[in-house]
């Protein structure tokens, strides 16, 4: 019999596929980078159609400072806590990249109206962890942890950053980095004891901007991770090499009793699928790779760069990007060996194939999505990173980013633009901002974790 | 206390005296310069300025590669005057910062010195 339950989230990915659609939605933007001298903000987005304000930024809660640039969220609890009834999905932590500042926004009591609730300063972080960068954020049961690419000087491998549930800082969570040279992503499947982590490069690489030259002198990750999750220390990595240059985002199934998972080699622009045999041994493989393409008048190929990768709450679809190529694509991993590709769209992108969505010229290219619990809207943003986009796309400072919707079947496959649905963060008040992750209060698909 | 004078060309030229100890953003932004920046540790290139004139210490930064410091660029928040200097700030300064790598790669001594080759190589 299902137990009932008052803690956050659902008892399982069944229970979430079946909650309440999403009508509100968060999203960071920037002003980091742009030259427009305003703090960073997190926007709260309508996406209810029966709401007058449909498609429309209705809320902007301003960063005490400027130059932090927000990037990835994280819950202070999930689906992993459903047990506990003491504990709530209330606040939101919201890491600045750039100022190491970790700034705590609780959603709960006016979820249209989120308020900052706390900041841990980014100096503070150094002096007691000697950790600076912050990446992606996951709830452990009621801690939480983050994952920092760079120590105090911006160095790599970086570590993890445990707080408790008051958001206090306990220290560094990992008990070793082993020979890990490099941090990003990372999620865990506890009822397998494994936690995956991932590579992008140290803050002082990747911060001020991207070069080729920088990948082939190993200033860039090829490798990824599997942890003992409980010793909190790493076991075993696999060297990727050429087919998994800046392996970034890292998802395993959903269904807590499976070992498949995945990583979008950004670089490489492949999808890394791994999974325990039946010996009880971790295997990897490549499943899917996208071909580079040449640009009229460049004198180098063109990367896809996928720098996300999403697994739908019932793990039959795999969503990713193509940020140069700026095509998004749905696959079929019903079999996670054999992918089938059964959705595409493309919005902004350097190859000039579909330069204006609804009616807005798109600076940049599709970047980060949020997948509703259902499977069937995926709300995408156009920017990286502000150094990144200053150098691939450099005229998203004036267009600034845009937010879209794709509708998604998720009985038969298959991806298109809403047409009634378009965020354009060029004309918010301040000027052109860039917006990047998304997150809906109810939970999504890039959080829950069942233990 | 030694200081120098700082000259900003895309502000009208207006002028500002800086400590030779402190760092150049913080002095600016003391005398209400609205400046951008990020890390305030020399690594992530936010509060890049364009050098037009005199000498800054810089060697704390770890942002800029050899083809941005033949630029010009000097990072604020870490570099202190070694002498007068004239700057251009903001991200208007910034069309020499940023390069895509696919359209015009940088040759091997226009890499981060501790990577990039001799320039005669």
């Amino acid at each position: 019999m299902n137990k009932v339950c008052c803690g956050p989230g659902y008892a399982s990915p069944i229970e979430a596929i079946n909650a309440p659609r999403e009508k509100l939605l968060y999203t960071i933007a920037i002003y980091t980078g742009t030259g427009i001298q305003k703090p960073d903000y997190l926007a709260t987005v309508d996406v209810d159609p029966d709401s007058p304000t449909y498609s429309q930024v209705i809320h902007r809660l301003e960063m005490p400072g400027i130059g932090d640039e927000l990037h990835h969220m994280g819950w202070n609890a999930c689906s992993s806590c459903h047990d506990d009834s003491s504990m709530s999905r209330k606040y939101l932590i919201l890491p600045g990249v750039r100022s190491n500042n970790l700034h705590i926004v609780d959603t709960a009591t006016d979820p249209k109206a989120p308020r900052l609730y706390k900041v841990i300063e980014g100096a503070e972080i150094k002096s007691k962890a000697d950790l600076s960068g912050p990446h992606t954020v996951h709830c452990l049961g009621s801690e939480i942890i983050i994952s920092f690419l760079g120590n105090a000087k911006g160095e790599a491998p970086g570590g993890y950053l445990q707080l408790d549930k008051e958001f206090n800082i306990i220290g560094r969570w990992e008990n070793s980095m082993g020979g890990i040279k490099f941090g990003y992503d990372f999620w865990y499947q506890p009822r397998h004891n494994v936690m995956v982590s991932s590579e992008w490069a140290a803050p002082n690489t990747f911060m001020p901007g991207f070069d080729l030259e920088e990948v082939g002198h190993l200033k860039y990750g090829r490798e990824l991770h599997f942890w003992d999750f409980e010793k909190r220390e790493p076991v075993e990595s696999f060297y990727l090499g050429e087919d998994g240059l800046v392996p970034l985002e890292v998802k395993f199934h959903h269904n807590p009793d499976s070992t498949h998972g995945f990583c979008g080699a950004a670089l490489s622009t492949n999808v890394i699928h791994w999974w325990k045999n039946s010996d009880g041994k971790w295997q990897w493989e490549k499943i899917i790779d996208i071909e580079n393409e040449m640009h009229p008048e460049w004198p180098i190929p063109l990367p896809g760069v996928m720098s996300a990768i999403l697994v739908s709450m019932d793990d039959k679809y795999l969503y990713l990007n193509n940020w140069l190529h700026g095509d998004m694509r749905q696959y079929d991993i019903s079999d996670p060996h054999n992918p089938v590709l059964t959705g595409q769209v493309y919005m902004g992108g350097l190859l000039g194939k579909s330069p204006k969505v609804n009616g807005v010229e798109v600076a940049g290219g599709p970047q980060m999505f949020q997948l509703s619990l259902d499977g069937k809207r995926l709300y995408v943003t156009t920017s990286l990173f502000s150094t990144w986009d200053n150098q691939f796309y450099p005229d998203i400072r004036e267009k600034g980013g845009v937010m879209l919707q794709i509708d998604c079947d998720p009985e038969n496959g298959g991806m298109k633009v809403n047409p009634n649905f378009m965020i354009n963060f060029g004309k918010e008040p301040n000027g052109p901002s860039r917006c990047h992750e998304a997150r809906y209060p109810g939970g999504d698909c890039t959080s829950d974790i069942w233990l | 206390m030694t200081k120098y004078k700082v000259t900003i060309t895309n502000r009208d030229n207006v002028e500002y005296e800086v400590d030779a100890k402190r760092p150049i953003l913080d002095e600016l932004r003391n005398q209400g310069v609205d400046l951008p920046y990020g890390c305030k540790y020399g690594g992530c290139i936010t509060c890049a300025a364009k050098l037009t004139s005199g000498d800054v210490d810089q060697k704390r930064q770890v942002a800029l590669n050899n083809w941005q410091l033949d630029n010009g660029y000097v990072i604020l928040c870490v570099a202190r005057a070694k002498s007068d200097i004239t700057l251009e700030i903001g991200t208007e300064s910034h069309y020499k910062l940023y390069r895509n790598p696919f359209l015009e790669p940088l040759k091997s001594y226009q890499l981060k010195a501790d990577i990039a080759s001799k320039e005669d190589i």
